[in-house]
């Protein structure tokens, strides 16, 4: 199983949840506004380097958990030159939407490796999510590794009863694999029945007004690390709309 | 016969087993032991699951490292905690006779072989039903039944009794002395006492993946239990203070007893 959080001693991991929300947000909005590659690259870059220096996270790292998109990847940059003419535009584009796609995974992974499970929930809580798609989220997230352990168990069982994924071609394969889904959607369906009524029963929804065992309190720095996240947004606009810079126009007029 | 030896089992970067060495026949044995004692990571080497880091396991005369999971399962049947993690067809007939499809028989084969297991775990006359609306007990011979049905030569049992009543619990152990009767060989990873003290003929207690103590049941009840983990059963307890040393059933005191119990009041 991949766990992003890690516990590090960095700016990035001490940065308050909210902070980093709203900065993680306005990043993806940013990269949202350009798709010249001659700003894309090297946006990708800091980010990078962000994520080093500030997260403590090494580049390697975070090239490891990059490396699933590459098909996506490769895919994207293939298949544009067949798509816009002139060709050669149409590899930039590629490129262009290959950074877009690799900076907005690079800026939600930054945000999932420095801020821990409890710490993300309470942040969006915070900012204003109402708390019960809070807690879906949480128990969703928390119930990622039971069900995988689960699987596993299912499987085995089934492999004792002489059970052979491997054999067969894709269809047939995907026809044996009921034979692990069935028991898992069961299981899973009856603990979500049993956690819904042990909710309740420990009131649950009882009274619209929350209190929290653990709090969170901006710090200067967090405020600091604020208003430098919104300024940099704001240049980021002055310099697409009020400059021009940073975007080539695909359906030339 | 089963022959493990001397395995080792590594699972990240922890030894999880530590250099056990086993043999078992058409008994009945019970793996004893606290949770994480390594339990049921020993028991799923017997079926080839796992494969030891170091060390062997022959199961009649066949090494697991060189045999599939599937091939094993002629073998050795593995009945896990919780029955209801193999259902997925649409009846009990249907559930039955998945393994022996997958071993590749003839239709009418599969026919005979669950009709036999079903007769085995008393389940007769319950083909057509649901296996999810089935009771505890019904589950659990259910999945002793889809295991029977592929004619291993040892069963698996994991925790057959946890989590049944007691009518239930007592029809699992039913099923479980006669499949022993008909010459299985039966391994209960267990932690129920009553249930050792009942069935067993043999006992291995594991303690941090090392083998404590492999011996017959009378001597591993003399055994100091609680620095295990473990509870003498409230029979034994009794039946000593009566004076009537090791019985394994209520009966088996009364008999000793001679029909007189406690306080003069006569036993049946």
């Amino acid at each position: 199983m991949v766990q992003f959080y890690r516990e590090r001693d960095s700016l990035l991991h001490r940065l308050d949840p909210r902070v980093k929300i709203i900065g993680t947000t306005l990043g993806i909005a940013a990269i949202m506004l350009y798709n010249d590659p001659v700003v894309l690259i090297p946006l990708f870059f800091v980010f990078l380097l962000i994520g080093a220096f500030l997260g403590k996270i090494s580049i390697r790292e975070q090239m490891t958990l990059l490396k699933p998109l590459l098909p996506i990847v490769i895919i994207t940059i293939a298949v544009w030159p067949l798509i816009y003419k002139p060709r050669l535009m149409g590899v930039l584009f590629g490129v262009s939407f290959s950074m877009r796609l690799l900076t907005f995974a690079l800026l939600t992974f930054l945000l999932l490796a420095t801020t821990s499970q409890a710490d993300l929930i309470l942040g969006f809580v915070k900012l204003g999510m109402p708390h019960e798609y809070g807690l879906t989220i949480s128990i969703s997230l928390r119930y990622i590794p039971t069900l995988y352990r689960l699987a596993g168990t299912i499987m085995d069982a089934q492999k004792s009863r002489g059970w052979e994924v491997e054999k067969g071609n894709f269809i047939t394969r995907a026809r044996k694999m009921t034979a692990v889904l069935i028991p898992l959607l069961v299981s899973s369906l009856k603990t979500a029945h049993e956690l819904s009524i042990a909710l309740e029963s420990r009131s649950f929804g009882a009274s619209p007004r929350r209190t929290f065992i653990r709090e969170i309190r901006m710090t200067k720095g967090d405020y600091v690390a604020l208003a430098l996240t919104i300024g940099l947004f704001l240049l980021a606009l002055y310099a697409r709309y009020g400059l021009g810079l940073g975007h080539i126009s695909i359906y030339p007029r | 016969m089963i022959r493990v030896k001397n395995i080792h089992f590594t699972y990240n970067d922890r030894e999880v087993l530590r250099g056990i060495d086993f043999r078992m026949g058409n008994e009945i044995v019970a793996l004893v032991g606290q949770n994480g004692s390594g339990k049921t990571t020993f028991a799923k080497h017997l079926n080839g699951l796992l494969k030891p880091t170091s060390g062997s396991v022959e199961v009649d005369g066949l090494d697991t490292r060189e045999h599939t999971v599937a091939e094993l399962s002629r073998l050795v049947g593995y009945v896990f905690q919780n029955p209801e993690h193999m259902f997925f067809e649409e009846n009990v007939f249907r559930e039955v006779a998945f393994g022996p499809k997958n071993l590749g028989l003839s239709e009418d084969e599969i026919e005979a072989r669950v009709r036999w297991a079903l007769k085995a775990v008393n389940l007769e006359g319950y083909e057509e039903r649901t296996p999810y609306s089935l009771s505890g007990g019904e589950k659990q011979r259910l999945a002793i039944a889809c295991v029977l049905a592929m004619k291993p030569r040892y069963i698996i049992l994991d925790e057959p009794t946890t989590g049944l009543d007691a009518r239930n619990s007592e029809s699992v152990i039913e099923t479980i002395g006669r499949l022993h009767s008909e010459g299985h060989g039966i391994l209960l990873i267990t932690h129920d006492m009553e249930l050792v003290l009942r069935m067993a003929e043999r006992v291995m207690l594991l303690k941090e993946g090392r083998k404590v103590f492999d011996g017959p049941v009378e001597e591993f009840f003399s055994l100091e239990l609680g620095a295990y983990g473990l509870d003498r059963p409230e029979l034994l307890e009794a039946s000593e203070r009566l004076g009537a040393g090791f019985v394994r059933s209520v009966g088996e005191l009364m008999k000793k007893l001679g029909g007189e119990g406690v306080d003069g009041a006569v036993l049946p």
